[in-house]
């Protein structure tokens, strides 16, 4: 009972911190009344930066707080320390040697490993990413929170997608001789991995885009490419659409094929790399003399082997 | 002298942040922006004393790549008011009429408003960019990782970890490069980087095997503490929800009283929940920033600053944080009070000692 209320108000924290801090990213697209309070309307537009950042800001430490309560152990957070590490190596290294537009190399790690490893490994994953490669590059500023939750909300969702996975090798295989078993699973991972580069491709955009909402509402410009209060949802929407495709299209098809580049690339092995280690993972201390596998190995997922 | 005395406490450094992007913020009038702009370039050479004064301030030996914020702004300005008057059709000075002929931006009249608001704009965001490259310059990053409430305390671990291996992963991916050069290796297209980044991971992962094996040894028992209950996810939830029903009724319903009022108490409530997950949280400090009165008169200033660009006090004339070039340019007023107060950025640096070049 205590296991399911627990349940419930995790899925009630995820579901509540994603829902307002969507609302928060894209509250031009549906609130259309807004009366200009002052000056020129500024007034509005000088203090609602400030309260979004505020209520993301909180979001983010919810989804955080949540994450790291129910999924911690000293394995995770050494192998998360670790794998963040190597993330923020390779946009270290990006930054120094810049690719092409918005190549980054860091969304295709924190998908591969959402995907294994579960969304809240991927939320958590996304967004320290974001944090440690922004202290080491200097990159800490009012846009960082936005990005750590988007970036949390990629790896969150390819925690989910990993679902498919399951669903995918336990298709139609008892009975069938060894060389098809062989096939299907062949099949499945090449399957899995255009799964995963369709969602790279996704990502690449959706992450520029969304990345592009928290300023949006608060810029200058020309009136078919900028919010103004009181317009409609689809006319914000047009506006919104010619907007990224004037300012941020060309700039996030670098960011996008790159990712995709890197899973069609080395998705494979990286996946099998991953998988390798989960299974290595698989390991539980307890006192001598105990006979039980520790819960939380259960909660992970995790099978107990003596070593 | 240590470093501890040569430098502000980690917060009072966040203050001093926090009001200056609060004042870039709050106006646009070009006499205070480039006023904030000052003060953090005296205060920018300031640190930059410090910094110099300080080469083991990462202790890895990594030094973050930085992007000069000068530099940052004459890309930044430039661009910013370019980009304002070729998109915004507005104002009545014209400057430049471009061809019909030309895509997207033919037959757009390029306007002094429109570049001015652009520039202003260019502007701001280089103060920003300058306040943080501060922040970045003087404050190790160990001590921001430090400033994490205890309520995050896993998440803490992790940044730690993160930052602790990332010179480690950078010699390893070094070791790699060469060990594959020596093969023959050549780097010509992306896939090349294949075998460079699995041995990379995998490695990392090895390591990260040894360091979950030597914390759990060490009795590191976070697999054991229940740091979020049933009464935490609840308050937790409770605090998001009210925070968010105050933003709504504050952006979307115009209640100026009730919403702010009714985010503060999700705030509250938040802080408190958090509070209480950080009390249970195993927290050993071995080494604590020291606070002194040069703190206080930098978090003080700070204050200062905030309550200048948002509470109406008598005397200051707040309509003159307002300029807005459109239709037609006009000079910005200066109130000297508001110069006066804004002039409190400059705190860091007189705490510090004013850069002798």
């Amino acid at each position: 009972m205590r296991q399911v209320r627990a349940s419930a108000l995790s899925a009630g924290m995820y579901a509540a911190a994603s829902v307002i801090g969507a609302i928060a990213f894209l509250y031009p697209f549906w609130l259309t009344e807004v009366q200009p309070t002052a000056f020129m309307g500024m007034a509005h537009a000088n203090d609602a930066p400030l309260m979004t950042t505020i209520l993301v800001g909180a979001c983010l430490a919810a989804m955080i707080v949540e994450a790291q309560g129910q999924a911690m152990s000293a394995k995770l957070i050494a192998l998360l320390g670790v794998l963040i590490a190597i993330n923020s190596v390779l946009r270290f290294i990006e930054t120094a040697l810049p690719g092409p537009g918005g190549f980054t190399p860091i969304f295709f790690l924190i998908i591969l490993t959402g995907y294994v490893f579960g969304a809240r490994f991927g939320y958590l994953m996304g967004a320290l990413t974001l944090l440690v490669s922004a202290l080491i590059t200097g990159g800490v500023g009012p846009w960082l929170p936005y990005q750590m939750f988007t970036a949390g909300w990629m790896g969150m969702s390819a925690g989910w997608l990993g679902h498919l996975r399951v669903q995918i090798s336990d298709v139609g295989l008892p009975g069938l001789p060894a060389s098809d078993q062989s096939t299907i699973q062949n099949r499945a991972s090449r399957i899995e991995l255009l799964v995963l580069v369709g969602f790279g491709l996704m990502w690449g955009f959706l992450y520029g885009a969304i990345m592009n909402v928290w300023f949006w509402p608060f810029a200058v410009g020309p009136a078919q490419q900028y919010w103004t209060p009181g317009v409609g949802a689809l006319e914000t929407l047009q506006r919104y659409a010619a907007f990224y495709v004037a300012t941020s299209l060309a700039w996030d098809v670098f960011g996008a094929g790159g990712t995709v580049m890197l899973m069609v690339l080395f998705g494979a092995p990286t996946l099998r790399a991953l998988r390798r280690f989960q299974r290595r993972f698989a390991f539980n201390y307890r006192p001598h003399g105990g006979s039980e596998a520790h819960p939380d190995a259960r909660a992970e997922g995790l099978t107990h082997v003596a070593r | 002298m240590s470093r501890d005395n040569q430098t502000l406490h980690s917060l009072a450094w966040l203050s001093w942040v926090s009001a200056t992007l609060v004042a870039l913020s709050a106006t646009r009038n070009p006499f205070y922006l480039l006023l904030i702009l000052l003060c953090v370039a005296v205060v920018s050479a300031s640190a930059l004393n410090i910094a110099s004064a300080q080469q083991d301030q990462t202790s890895s030996g990594l030094q973050p790549i930085r992007l000069s914020p000068l530099r940052f702004g004459l890309l930044v300005t430039p661009l910013g008011a370019l980009f304002n008057a070729l998109m915004v059709r507005a104002g009545d000075t014209t400057v430049l009429s471009i061809p019909s002929a030309w895509p997207i931006v033919g037959g757009a009249a390029i306007t002094l408003e429109a570049l001015v608001f652009g520039a202003l704009n260019g502007v701001m965001i280089t103060g920003f960019f300058a306040a943080f490259a501060v922040l970045n310059t003087v404050v190790p990053a160990r001590a921001l990782v430090r400033r994490v409430p205890r309520a995050f305390y896993s998440a803490a671990v992790v940044t730690s970890i993160a930052l602790t291996y990332i010179p480690f992963t950078l010699r390893q991916f070094e070791q790699v490069r060469e060990a594959q050069a020596v093969r023959g290796h050549e780097m010509r297209r992306l896939r090349d980087w294949l075998p460079l980044f699995m041995p990379l991971l995998v490695g990392g992962m090895e390591r990260a095997l040894q360091l979950a094996e030597s914390m759990a040894a060490r009795g590191f028992a976070s697999a054991d503490a229940e740091t979020l209950g049933a009464t935490d996810q609840a308050a937790v939830l409770t605090g998001l929800l009210a925070l968010a029903a105050g933003w709504l009724l504050n952006t979307m319903w115009g209640h100026q009283v009730a919403g702010p009022l009714m985010m503060l108490a999700g705030i509250a409530i938040l802080a408190l929940a958090l509070r209480a997950v950080g009390r249970r949280a195993p927290h050993t400090p071995y080494r604590r920033e020291a606070w002194r009165a040069r703190d206080w008169v930098t978090v003080l200033a700070s204050v200062v600053v905030v309550v200048a660009m948002f509470v109406p006090l008598p005397g200051l004339s707040r309509a003159s944080l307002i300029f807005y070039p459109y239709p037609a340019l006009s000079a910005p007023e200066l109130d000297l009070s508001i110069v006066a107060l804004l002039m409190c950025l400059l705190a860091p640096a007189l705490m510090l000692g004013l850069p002798r070049r």
